[in-house]
C-alpha cells in the first residue's frame, strides 16, 4: 500500500515539475563553417544559466559534443540549435564535433 | 503531433503479449542520442547463501539507433537463467526511449520509456511496461564544487493475451552519481520492485536493492565510444537476495 501511494506521488510530482520554465539567459553563438568552429574558446561567467546556440553553415551535418558539460546534439547541414547549460563551476569545458573530431573548442567559466 | 503526444500515444497502443518480467538492473535514461548506432550489453547475477536466490542470472544484448533528435528504438534479446537452472532466451523486446525536453531546458529533463517484449514460449504472457523517466543534473551541490547527476525511473507493467498474470509491477529505479571526470564518475543506485511476476498465479514480495555504482566513457572519437557501468547492490529485506553484482558495456557510433 505505501509503496503504490508513494509511486502514485513521485507519478504526479514528475509530470508538474517540469513545468518550472527556465527565465530569460544570457545567450552566446558559436557557427560551424567549414567544418570548424569559429570560436576556439568561448568565455562564460561562471555559476549562471545561459544558452548556447550553434549554427551549422556547412551543407553536411554536425554534433555539439561535450563529455565535460554532458552535452551531445546533432545540428543539421543548415540548421541551428540550443543548447542549455550552466550553472557551471569556474574551469574548462572541451567541446568537439562528433561527425569531425579535428573541430575542438572550450568554453572558460570564469 | 508533438514529441509529448506522440510518446502518449504511442503507450497506449503499445499492448500486446510478452514474457514473464523479471527484476531489471538498468537506469533507463531520458536522452537520446540522435543518429548514433548503440550496441549494449547488460548483465547480473546474484549472490545469496539460500539457494533459491543464489545465481539468478540475467544477460541482455541490445541494438538501438537514434532515429529522431526524440525517439530511440531498440531491439533486445534477454536471456535468464534462474537459480538451478540453465540459460533460456527470454523472447525479443522492442524498447523505445522518448526525450521529452532538452537537457538543461527545464528544472527537470523529462523523458519517456515504453517497452513491449513477446513471450519465446508459448505458456508466458506477453508484457509491456512503459513509465516516466527524469533525469536533473545539480552543479556545484551545496556550494561543494562537487557537479552531480540524478535519474530516476518509475515503471509499470501489465501482461497482455493468454497466460497472464494481471497484477501490476511496478519498478522503482534510482541513481545519483558525482561528475569528476568522463572515466570515472562514483555513485549508487537503488532498486525497488512491487509485485513482481513470478507466474501466471503468484506475485513476489516487494525488493528491494540499493548499492555504489561507478559508470565512465571512454571516447575514440570518429571511431565510436565505449561506455562502462558496474555495481553492486545489497538487499534490504528478507524477500532480496543478499547481494547482486550488474554491470554496462555499450560501444556508441555516429553515422
Amino acid at each position: 500500500m505505501f509503496g503504490r501511494r508513494f509511486f502514485a506521488l513521485g507519478l504526479l510530482a514528475l509530470l508538474i515539475a517540469p513545468a518550472a520554465v527556465r527565465a530569460a539567459d544570457a545567450n552566446y553563438t558559436l557557427a560551424i563553417k567549414d567544418r570548424k568552429f569559429d570560436v576556439a574558446e568561448l568565455q562564460v561567467p561562471a555559476n549562471a544559466k545561459f544558452t548556447l546556440t550553434v549554427k551549422n553553415l556547412d551543407v553536411v551535418p554536425s554534433e555539439f559534443e561535450s563529455t565535460d558539460l554532458n552535452r551531445e546534439k546533432v545540428v543539421v547541414g543548415g540548421g541551428t540549435i540550443t543548447i542549455y547549460l550552466g550553472p557551471l563551476t569556474p574551469g574548462r569545458y572541451a567541446f568537439f564535433d562528433d561527425f569531425n573530431p579535428q573541430a575542438r573548442g572550450t568554453i572558460v567559466a570564469k | 503531433m508533438d514529441r509529448i503526444g506522440f510518446a502518449l500515444a504511442f503507450a497506449v497502443t503499445l499492448v500486446a503479449g510478452m514474457a514473464a518480467a523479471r527484476a531489471d538492473f538498468e537506469i533507463r535514461y531520458p536522452i537520446v542520442d540522435y543518429r548514433e548506432f548503440e550496441f549494449e550489453h547488460n548483465g547480473s547475477t546474484s549472490v545469496d547463501s539460500r539457494s533459491a536466490l543464489n545465481n539468478n542470472q540475467s544477460y541482455t544484448f541490445e541494438l538501438g539507433y537514434g532515429l529522431f533528435p526524440w525517439w530511440e528504438p531498440e531491439i533486445e534479446a534477454p536471456y535468464n537463467a534462474p537459480p538451478g537452472s540453465n540459460s533460456a532466451f527470454g523472447g525479443l523486446t522492442w524498447e523505445n526511449t522518448f526525450e521529452l525536453a532538452d537537457p538543461g531546458e527545464y528544472w527537470l529533463t523529462p523523458g519517456f520509456f515504453a517497452e513491449y517484449q513477446h513471450a519465446a514460449s508459448r505458456a508466458n504472457a506477453d508484457q509491456f511496461t512503459f513509465g516516466p523517466t527524469v533525469q536533473r543534473e545539480w552543479n556545484n551541490a551545496f556550494g561543494s564544487g562537487l557537479n552531480t547527476l540524478h535519474t530516476l525511473n518509475l515503471l509499470v507493467a501489465k501482461q497482455v493475451g493468454r497466460n497472464r498474470n494481471d497484477a501490476t509491477p511496478i519498478a522503482i529505479a534510482w541513481q545519483t552519481r558525482l561528475r569528476l571526470n568522463q572515466y570515472f564518475e562514483p555513485g549508487f543506485e537503488y532498486y525497488g520492485n512491487l509485485d513482481t511476476i513470478v507466474n501466471r498465479t503468484t506475485v513476489s514480495d516487494p525488493t528491494h536493492r540499493i548499492g555504489p555504482v561507478v559508470v565512465g566513457l571512454v571516447n575514440f572519437y570518429r571511431y565510436g565510444a565505449l561506455k562502462y557501468e558496474a555495481g553492486y547492490l545489497f538487499g534490504l529485506n528478507n524477500a532480496t537476495e543478499r547481494g547482486t553484482i550488474r554491470w554496462r558495456l555499450e560501444y556508441e557510433k555516429a553515422f
